[in-house]
């Protein structure tokens, strides 16, 4: 204990201005925090200048991004501060034990960066209105997350680098790394389908630090340390091209039973002759309409997953992989009075080569959809008070919107956003002043859906609390003026809770498709409903 | 006892060998000073010896502790200090040694102080700013002051000035009773002052290793005078080096000398001379001599 607590003082009076400047940033990213979700911008000394600095969303931004690159900063120094790389450091012959090193090591980083962040997230939390010690479970989780994703990444790259210019070079070298994946996985078929691997990566990384850390200290093998950091990103590019996804998607999201209904109808729509071919590029843009109908009452479908295979007669062959489009149907708008219906379709890009081989033939086209259905549960009404108000489910909330060019509400919640809440308004029935022109006789129904698929009991970041805004608001054409609409105090909210009840796998077959009639405009502005990317 | 033990140490950096089977043995109590031209092997012996390279094969055995399992505790008895050391240069004398304190037992806070007086250290100063003989000074003190069974150097004394050397040495010869010193150095003519061994490593092999009394004593220049032009032998005998003539005189260095063994080989060899002197000589003419027949050959 006695080493430690040496090398610990000894670290803490040799890096004080580092951690001065750290904890100058965090006090300053605090403030500024507050400053966000408190309305209170005019408060504090000196607001004439600094309030006024700080209104540009630059400044805040910097703070934000400076505070974790002051924390990598200081990672680096104490850990470089008895480096492990090269052979001429003094301490390597000295009577350091490397556990109580490490400790020692740990402890700075606790008492520099966990301990202010969680001091810091105490104050903001009361700040916000939330009692601190209700969270403290979710404080911590946000410091292992945070110590599991920022500070032991760059501690291992401290680790096995020897100052603090290989070490940028290091972060430059996983950057380029990052935007070869990327690459790498545009052109791999259903590499964006969100399947287990992210979280298998994760889990690597995080091993593979533990083990380099522990590596490094225990027998400074650097060479062999970099070897292992690389066989990871081998490991993780490996993951990438050899994941069967086709297998994953087909366990995640199996087959309809006999008779089982599925969440959605989609039924084939014949082309738009109004959709016109636009000029051509490389690629052509392919849309096939479709007719969503006949979804249970209060249900929800995400579709999770979308894969696209044409097949021409002479046999040449076409296969999307799969994406995640991620396109949500509601039930209020696919279960519409008869003689109306919701218009949706699948978009997908062609190679012009392909494209020109088959677009006068008919076509065979199999779309494959993975469905996750939700069902609506625990709904209730709730009138949107005056001023600051608890909404259920969401947090706190403001709708002192300045009507009607910000029509938000503004919501902050404790340590994580909601898990799954649908907030629904009718704008005809909005307590809002009506404008000139503006008529409210038909229902114009508006929803936010905050989902959240993180399972943990805080967000990774830094402030505890979660802002964001409720959109419920909508622009509607009257005759040549453009009324935009939207809820104030007064107005009667429908707050509900969507549950994932099922995930399916589903298919679609359209025979003879002839792809010339569904080429549309490739401008970006003809993407809607399922989109293939 | 040995302080220090080497069997068949072999270091490799990729294809080249720079520690070649090494044989190493430092007795308890000696001053073994290990010699050597640059890239010898010195630096990297010292630093196998100091578990900061791993030997790719071979045993090094310090204190009867294996090397490579030299670490942490096992450094409160060994005190190294090499000229290439990266000292925390942010950190003032005092302080350094304020920090270091905690971390040997045998600490002794009066021997640190008079370390600091005798080496004209001056605590409130960075390590950083001062000059390279005070640094050298300053890691000496501090790798002196908890009384270490062995202290290791590496080329302590390079570039330093004659005043700073001394004052190192001086600091050294204290010690010399409770501690066994390991000193790698060109500085033959300081060595010489104070070693009791001394080895001399060549390409990664120690060419040869003994007390260093031993070691001038069967070291002489020899010049043999004729009456004539002598006949230079066209295969002189081993211990023989450097040979070479002028007019009547015949030189070289006798490696294995005995006063009268010697005389006998002359004799055998050139027959009746007219003169034999045998001239005594210093570290520096032997580490040369040896040096050089090393390139030769």
């Amino acid at each position: 204990m006695k080493q430690i607590l040496n090398i610990l003082r000894k670290d803490l009076r040799r890096f004080w201005r580092e951690i001065a400047a750290s904890l100058a940033l965090l006090a300053t990213y605090s403030w500024n925090d507050v400053r966000g979700w408190s309305g209170d911008q005019n408060s504090g000394v000196g607001y004439d200048i600094i309030g006024a600095l700080f209104a540009q969303r630059f400044l805040s931004g910097l703070v934000a991004a400076l505070l974790p690159v002051a924390w990598a900063f200081l990672i680096v120094r104490v850990v470089q501060g008895e480096a492990l790389v090269g052979d001429r450091q003094f301490w390597v012959t000295r009577p350091y034990e490397w556990k109580k090193l490490l400790v020692a090591k740990a402890l700075f980083v606790v008492l520099t960066i966990n301990l202010p962040l969680l001091l810091a997230d105490f104050l903001l939390l009361a700040k916000a209105g939330f009692p601190p010690t209700h969270y403290i479970a979710g404080l911590l989780w946000m410091q292992l997350l945070l110590s599991l994703f920022l500070i032991l990444p760059m501690a291992t790259l401290a680790t096995v680098t020897a100052s603090v210019v290989q070490t940028i070079l290091a972060i430059l070298g996983v950057a380029l790394y990052g935007i070869g994946v990327g690459a790498v996985a545009s052109v791999i078929p259903s590499s964006s389908f969100s399947g287990p691997v992210g979280s298998i990566e994760a889990t690597l990384l995080i091993a593979t630090c533990v083990v380099v850390i522990f590596w490094q200290y225990a027998r400074r093998k650097t060479a062999a340390a970099r070897w292992l950091i690389a066989a990871l990103a081998l490991v993780a590019d490996l993951l990438l091209v050899a994941t069967p996804y086709n297998a994953i998607v087909s366990r995640e999201f199996p087959r309809l039973g006999p008779g089982e209904p599925p969440p959605v109808y989609l039924s084939p729509l014949p082309a738009d002759p109004s959709s016109e071919a636009g000029v051509f590029g490389k690629e052509i843009m392919i849309q096939t309409p479709l007719r969503p109908s006949r979804m249970a009452e209060n249900s929800i479908v995400i579709v999770s997953g979308v894969k696209v295979s044409l097949e021409a007669p002479d046999g040449l062959r076409w296969n999307s992989g799969w994406v995640s489009p991620g396109t949500k149907f509601f039930s209020d708008q696919t279960n519409l009075s008869p003689g109306s219906f919701m218009r949706t379709g699948i978009t997908f890009t062609l190679k012009r080569s392909f494209f020109e081989q088959v677009k006068s033939e008919p076509v065979k086209a199999r779309i494959s959809l993975a469905l996750t259905e939700y069902r609506i549960e625990n709904r209730r009404e709730f009138v949107i008070p005056p001023g600051e108000f608890l909404m259920p489910d969401v947090g706190i909330c403001s709708a002192e919107t300045t009507y009607p060019t910000d029509m938000e509400i503004h919501c902050r919640a404790p340590l994580r956003r909601p898990t799954s809440t649908l907030i629904a308004a009718d704008l005809s029935a909005t307590t809002c002043p009506a404008q000139a022109g503006e008529s409210r006789d038909a229902p114009q129904n508006v929803r936010e859906w905050l989902q959240n698929s993180d399972s943990g009991p805080a967000d990774l970041g830094i402030s505890p609390v979660k802002t964001f805004d409720l959109y419920l608001s909508e622009y509607r054409v009257y005759g040549a003026r453009n009324i935009h609409t939207g809820i104030c105090p007064g107005t009667r909210l429908v707050i509900g809770n969507p549950v994932a009840v099922r995930r399916i796998g589903t298919e679609l077959e359209i025979n003879s498709l002839r792809l010339a009639d569904y080429r549309i405009p490739y401008d970006g502005t003809s993407e809607f409903g399922i989109v293939l990317r | 006892m040995s302080a220090i033990r080497t069997e068949n140490l072999v270091k490799k950096f990729r294809r080249v060998e720079a520690v070649n089977g090494l044989n190493l043995d430092v007795p308890e109590g000696a001053v073994y000073a290990l010699v050597g031209p640059n890239g010898a092997g010195k630096t990297t012996a010292i630093k196998i010896l100091m578990n900061i390279f791993r030997p790719t094969s071979g045993r090094a055995e310090v204190l009867g502790v294996e090397a490579a399992r030299i670490a942490g505790r096992a450094f409160t008895s060994i005190g190294y200090v090499s000229e290439n050391q990266e000292l925390p240069e942010w950190m003032r004398v005092g302080a350094l040694l304020e920090y270091l304190r905690p971390f040997y037992p045998s600490w002794d806070r009066a021997l640190e102080d008079e370390l600091i007086r005798q080496f004209d250290l001056p605590r409130d100063r960075k390590l950083g700013d001062l000059s390279r003989g005070m640094r050298m000074k300053a890691a000496l003190a501090s790798a002196l002051a908890y009384h270490p069974k062995l202290i290791v150097l590496d080329e302590p004394f390079t570039g330093l000035d004659p005043l700073v050397r001394d004052e190192l040495i001086q600091g050294l010869l204290e010690r010399v009773e409770e501690s066994t010193i390991l000193v790698s150095s060109h500085d033959l003519a300081e060595i010489e002052s104070f070693a009791s061994h001394v080895g001399y490593l060549e390409e990664g092999r120690l060419r040869f290793s003994e007390e260093l009394t031993r070691l001038v004593e069967r070291f002489r220049e020899v010049q043999v005078t004729f009456d004539g032009t002598p006949c230079l032998p066209e295969k002189a005998p081993e211990n023989w080096m450097q040979m070479n003539s002028a007019a009547a005189v015949v030189r070289f260095i006798e490696s294995r000398f005995e006063p009268e063994r010697t005389r006998a080989e002359i004799r055998g060899v050139f027959g009746e001379v007219r003169d034999v002197t045998f001239s005594p000589m210093t570290l520096r003419e032997i580490f040369l001599a040896m040096a050089k027949a090393g390139r030769n050959a």
